[in-house]
């Protein structure tokens, strides 16, 4: 009894579960302007330990701070500027305009 | 999601102002919702898995409720001089007592705006912390609840003072009433927490504990302290529901002490602090015991008891439900309307709570007793399930938020002190991955759901006492308990908005 439970919950999970994301940690790049307080997109996904670059454009000058991590970048209207960082730490990381702490969007990061 | 996400931003415009809305009281979620995968994964485990207590122990002989193993830790000499120490109880006290009126000061006097004290103490360190403590170490709140405390020394002083009669009025409190009194302020508590939108302003903190503590010194001078502990002081019931999961317990040999006492049962005096405090000391065993037993115990149920669960089961997962994209799109998050839903949910799972007992009463064959009692029996075996979702929920919200008071008993008030060298600590973020997350979140869910149904049929054949119909009466138990999981892992799945 208790066999047969384990043999078809483990059988069932790994038929479930998905092959991890393929190969190695990739480059990704977005772009994001900030408008009227707002960022769009107001969600960033990516795997674990993809190098991300994030090309941000703002209306008003600021400073975008992402919460965990801790990076931040000035950004002056008019012109893009560029923030780069390795995503190694994995879960749900806010993203804010560091002058008013307000909340602009999310860094989601899936594990591997 | 585009029009999810539009409508999250409109509903957070009207509530927000400067800082954003957060859950819980106070602080962002740092989790990400489980894959849909692992979501069906947990959802076909839980219906397996409900299957297997019954098919394991339902054809065995059971011992009664009351009888289980269990281990007298003041039966070793040095741990016995440790744990019965004056100064390590009166230590507690005493840091219980400095740490609430650390709260009243920093709330009232400390920085508004910046890092206090009170917030992260009462809703991460205090709600959370000591909430896990309770259900997995141990029930400590009858030795350190500040208001127990300040009374017991006002009355002393009192007492010194020359009135014979301390501050209790023993007014005789209406037995009809049960726990009445401590599920309305429990509800009130859960409105405070997930509604009111300055629940993470320290002064709002201060006034709310003033509020409560004028409440509860009233209510204990006027029904008598240990009556109103027991009845209508919100966190000793709800403390009192998580200790009943945890591994010890304190227990009274002899039960003479207990004549009078109304709230222990004829088998057997355990978890009541009033005739543990009574007894002699060689009567007193702090046990350890198996997780959730005391569950299972054959004890008298207070009216309002079930509805106390009912509704510690929906403010976690009204929490939840709060950060969900289904929830902003049909209910549009107003102030009034989230107070709606925190009355509707528990009257909503109440009802269905309700329903589900009939069903099994009505397919065991009925019972003695009738139906009150059988809502009032099956209240405890959902207990497991509140606390795994509660575990599963919020732990590395406490893993997390919880090191600010690392940086906080530092500088308490913001004021720029560093009484202990740590005022600069910051916290590490990410410290469990977040595929860690997802698992411990799902077993904890499971494991819950499992302790719950293997409690509801032993309660099951306590209440009916024929296997065969204690089995049939489980099936509707199974389908609660499963729709319940269900919903619960739903939530941990679904896409955060705000």
């Amino acid at each position: 009894m208790v066999l047969v439970v384990v043999l078809v919950l483990g059988g069932l999970f790994f038929v479930l579960r998905p092959d991890t994301p393929e190969g190695a940690p990739r480059d990704r790049a977005f772009d994001v302007s900030i408008e009227g307080g707002e960022m769009s997109p107001d969600e960033v996904s990516v795997n674990e330990d993809d190098n991300v670059t994030l090309r941000i454009s703002s209306d008003k000058p600021t400073e975008l701070h992402i919460h965990g991590y801790d990076v931040e970048r000035e950004v002056e209207p008019g012109k893009a500027a560029e923030l780069r960082f390795e995503a190694d730490l994995t879960g749900r990381f806010e993203i804010e305009d560091h002058d008013s702490e307000k909340e602009l969007g999310a860094l989601q990061v899936r594990p591997r | 999601m585009r029009r999810v996400v539009a409508v999250a931003l409109s509903a957070s415009l009207i509530l927000s102002d400067a800082r954003p809305v957060f859950a819980h009281g106070f602080g962002p979620t740092y989790d990400i919702p489980i894959p849909l995968w692992l979501y069906l994964y947990g959802a076909a485990a839980a219906v397996v898995l409900a299957f297997v207590p019954l098919a394991l122990f339902s054809s065995k002989e059971r011992d009664p409720a009351h009888q289980y193993p269990r281990f007298d830790l003041l039966g070793i000499p040095w741990l016995r001089r440790l744990l019965t120490s004056h100064l390590l109880l009166g230590g507690l006290r005493l840091l219980s007592v400095g740490l609430f009126l650390l709260v009243l000061v920093s709330g009232l006097v400390g920085i508004q705006s910046g890092f206090n004290f009170a917030p992260t103490f009462v809703w991460v360190t205090w709600l959370v912390g000591f909430s896990f403590f309770t259900a997995l170490v141990g029930n400590l709140w009858p030795l350190v609840n500040p208001w127990r405390v300040l009374f017991d020394w006002a009355e002393g002083l009192v007492r010194r003072l020359g009135l014979r009669n301390g501050l209790e009025l023993e007014e005789p409190y209406p037995e009809a009433l049960g726990v009445w009194p401590a599920v309305g302020l429990y509800l009130a508590f859960v409105w405070v927490e997930n509604v009111f939108e300055g629940s993470y302003v320290p002064r709002n903190i201060a006034f709310f504990v003033l509020a409560y503590s004028l409440i509860t010194l009233y209510g204990m001078a006027f029904f008598g302290k240990e009556t109103w502990l027991r009845h209508g002081e919100a966190f000793s019931v709800y403390f009192g529901l998580l200790g009943r999961f945890a591994p010890t317990e304190v227990r009274v040999k002899d039960q003479e002490v207990c004549l009078g006492c109304d709230g222990c049962e004829p088998e057997a005096c355990v978890n009541c602090y009033e005739c543990f405090r009574r007894a002699a000391p060689d009567e007193r065993e702090l046990n350890l015991r198996l997780p959730a037993v005391g569950l299972g115990l054959p004890e008298k149920v207070l009216p309002g008891v079930a509805a106390l669960v009912i509704v510690v089961l929906a403010g976690v997962t009204f929490d939840g439900l709060l950060q969900t994209p289904l929830w902003l799109e049909i209910v549009r998050l107003t102030p009034v309307t989230q107070t709606f839903g925190v009355i509707l949910l528990p009257l909503l799972f109440f009802g269905i709570y309700l329903g589900f007992v009939e069903l099994s009463r009505a397919l065991g064959g009925g019972g003695d007793g009738g139906f009150r009692r059988f809502a009032a029996g099956y209240a405890f075996s959902l207990v497991p399930i509140a606390i795994a979702y509660q575990m599963a929920h919020y732990y590395t919200y406490l893993l997390i938020q919880g090191q600010m008071i690392i940086s906080l008993v530092s500088d308490p008030l913001g004021w720029g002190w560093n009484l202990f060298g740590t005022a600069g600590f910051e916290p590490r973020y990410g410290i469990i991955g977040a595929g860690f997350v997802w698992y411990s979140q799902v077993a904890l869910i499971i494991v819950g759901h499992v302790i719950a149904v293997y409690l509801a049929h032993s309660i099951s054949l306590r209440l009916l006492r024929d296997p065969g119909r204690a089995l049939r009466s489980q099936l509707p138990m199974l389908v609660l308990m499963v729709l319940y999981t269900i919903t619960s892992l739903w939530i941990l799945a679904q896409p955060i908005v705000k």
